[in-house]
């Protein structure tokens, strides 16, 4: 059924974040939202597990419109969708293996020992095979992005959202976890909103993409349609080129 | 503005934000009771929580009791010299210790040591997103974060009050018959002449709201944490200011309601 985002609006006292913002991921599909820093990319992926509440408009996620859920369906809604934080959000009174399972803990019917295995089996997906035991103190910046996408993987959700994946990341862990990303959505069938700066990795994973500007929809089309924008604003961020957005502006 | 209407602005200025932040705790409240149906959250979090609000706070409860035993027992010899039996000594170290600095001077100190820790560390879990991600893994956070620790308040303080009560009168009758001119007998003569079932029963009313108070108000200003680490250690002096207010205020109420 995937992700609809329709007329979302949101305001943190008098800044307007979302203005309007309209968008569409398709059942089975990774659709790459991209826009600049503070644009309001987390705000908008917040919104879709109901973790912020929409001043106007409506989120709707497999079929049902989140704003309107009660706790308890929220909690049901939740439990299809697995959320990589931007900093991983680790837990950090916890170790590793404890931060991975807490969801299978919460989400799934698997015993201690289904746990553990399925523990091991995405610890070893994301190349932390062994690790744990560590505490999240211990890890480096890209491990414990790596592990956040392990929590959030556990439980084999139906959806899954990405806050800046790979940003911050080596080359060779980058498309690492690009690979992941293509892997759930190829051999799981899983729908992904993958909010990223990084072009190269964002070329890689996406079905479509759209873009996020000045709080509304500017671009939304496949990835030949958003290289052969001519629209400047769309250009200059994908070139990488301020003077075409000062242009605009 | 006239200058007559300024102390009315500056109360209403400092009045709505206290209000509201009176009512914020008490929806926070009401949600603690109402997640408290998610037993399977929170029980295999009770059990640590009771160890870090109660068993490691005992040193510091002990500690603070057993000076506050002593100093007792040799003002009371000090002030009574003369005019009063010697034995009274006992009557004034139970009743004080039972009825007012065994449960305030343990909550005090706790609104420092527990208060300010909860603060802190929700405070951090609430700027890290780790209390968002909590709420994406599907875990309430009221019922894993708010109901084991209140929990273990409520049930933790009274036990670490008394065990402060009996320091406290144990070092007053140490120091009775050691410094004063006082036999063991006529220190627990006194102790029992005027003791009321009552006074354990009103000193463990006392503690646990004392214990309730500290925790909620900890978890409250913990997640209304905002910013990085400036916002956490705001939240965390919020946190022990208010709860030791709290305190001295429900302390009062508790003599005017039930003496």
């Amino acid at each position: 059924m995937g992700i609809i985002v329709r007329d979302l609006h949101k305001a943190f006292g008098p800044k307007v974040v979302l203005d309007g913002f309209s968008v569409e991921a398709r059942d089975g599909e990774t659709l790459v939202v991209l826009g600049g820093s503070g644009s309001g990319k987390s705000v908008m992926l917040k919104h879709l597990v109901g973790l912020l509440i929409p001043d106007a408009g409506e989120v709707e996620v497999d079929g049902q419109v989140v704003s309107t859920l009660k706790q308890e369906e929220l909690f049901e809604l939740r439990r299809k969708v697995g959320y990589v934080f931007q900093f991983a959000a680790l837990f950090d009174s916890m170790t590793l293996a404890e931060n991975v399972a807490m969801g299978l803990r919460r989400k799934s019917d698997l015993d201690e020992e289904g746990i553990a295995d399925r523990v091991d089996e995405c610890l070893r997906l994301v190349d932390l095979e062994g690790y744990g035991d560590r505490a999240p103190a211990e890890l480096s910046g890209g491990q414990r992005k790596r592990a956040g996408i392990a929590r959030a993987i556990a439980t084999r959700p139906q959806y899954l959202l990405y806050d800046e994946p790979t940003t911050g990341l080596d080359p060779v862990t980058r498309a690492m976890i690009d690979q992941l990303i293509l892997r759930m959505s190829e051999e799981l069938g899983v729908t992904g909103i993958v909010i990223t700066h990084d072009m190269d990795s964002a070329f890689r994973v996406a079905d479509r993409f759209a873009m996020l500007h000045n709080g509304r929809c500017r671009f939304h089309g496949s990835p030949d349609e958003i290289r052969a924008s001519e629209d400047p604003v769309v250009r200059g961020f994908i070139e990488g080129r301020p003077e075409l957005l000062e242009m605009e502006s | 503005m006239q200058p007559l209407l300024k102390p009315f602005a500056m109360l209403g200025q400092g009045g709505v934000p206290f209000a509201a932040g009176i009512g914020r705790w008490g929806q926070l409240t009401a949600d603690t009771v109402r997640a408290v149906r998610h037993v399977d959250v929170w029980l295999r979090l009770l059990l640590p929580q009771m160890a870090r609000v109660g068993v490691d706070s005992v040193p510091i409860a002990l500690f603070i009791a057993l000076f506050t035993g002593i100093v007792l027992a040799l003002q009371a010899s000090y002030t009574f010299t003369g005019a009063i039996p010697l034995y009274f000594v006992g009557v004034l170290v139970g009743k004080t210790m039972m009825l007012e600095l065994g449960p305030v001077l343990t909550g005090l100190a706790l609104s420092g040591r527990v208060g300010a820790n909860i603060a802190a560390e929700i405070g951090t879990m609430r700027v890290t997103e780790q209390i968002d991600a909590l709420e994406t893994l599907a875990y309430p956070p009221v019922a894993y974060l708010v109901v084991p620790r209140a929990l273990a308040g409520i049930i933790m303080f009274p036990v670490v009050t008394a065990l402060a009560i009996g320091m406290g009168i144990v070092a007053g009758w140490i120091t009775a018959i050691q410094l004063l001119d006082m036999s063991s007998a006529d220190f627990f003569n006194g102790l029992t002449l005027f003791f009321l079932p009552f006074d354990v029963t009103y000193a463990m009313i006392k503690a646990t709201s004392f214990g309730f108070i500290v925790t909620s108000i900890g978890c409250f200003f913990g997640f209304h944490t905002k910013g990085g680490a400036e916002g956490v250690g705001d939240a965390t002096t919020r946190a022990v200011v208010a709860s030791s207010m709290a305190i001295l205020v429900l302390n009062a109420f508790w003599a005017i309601v039930l003496l």
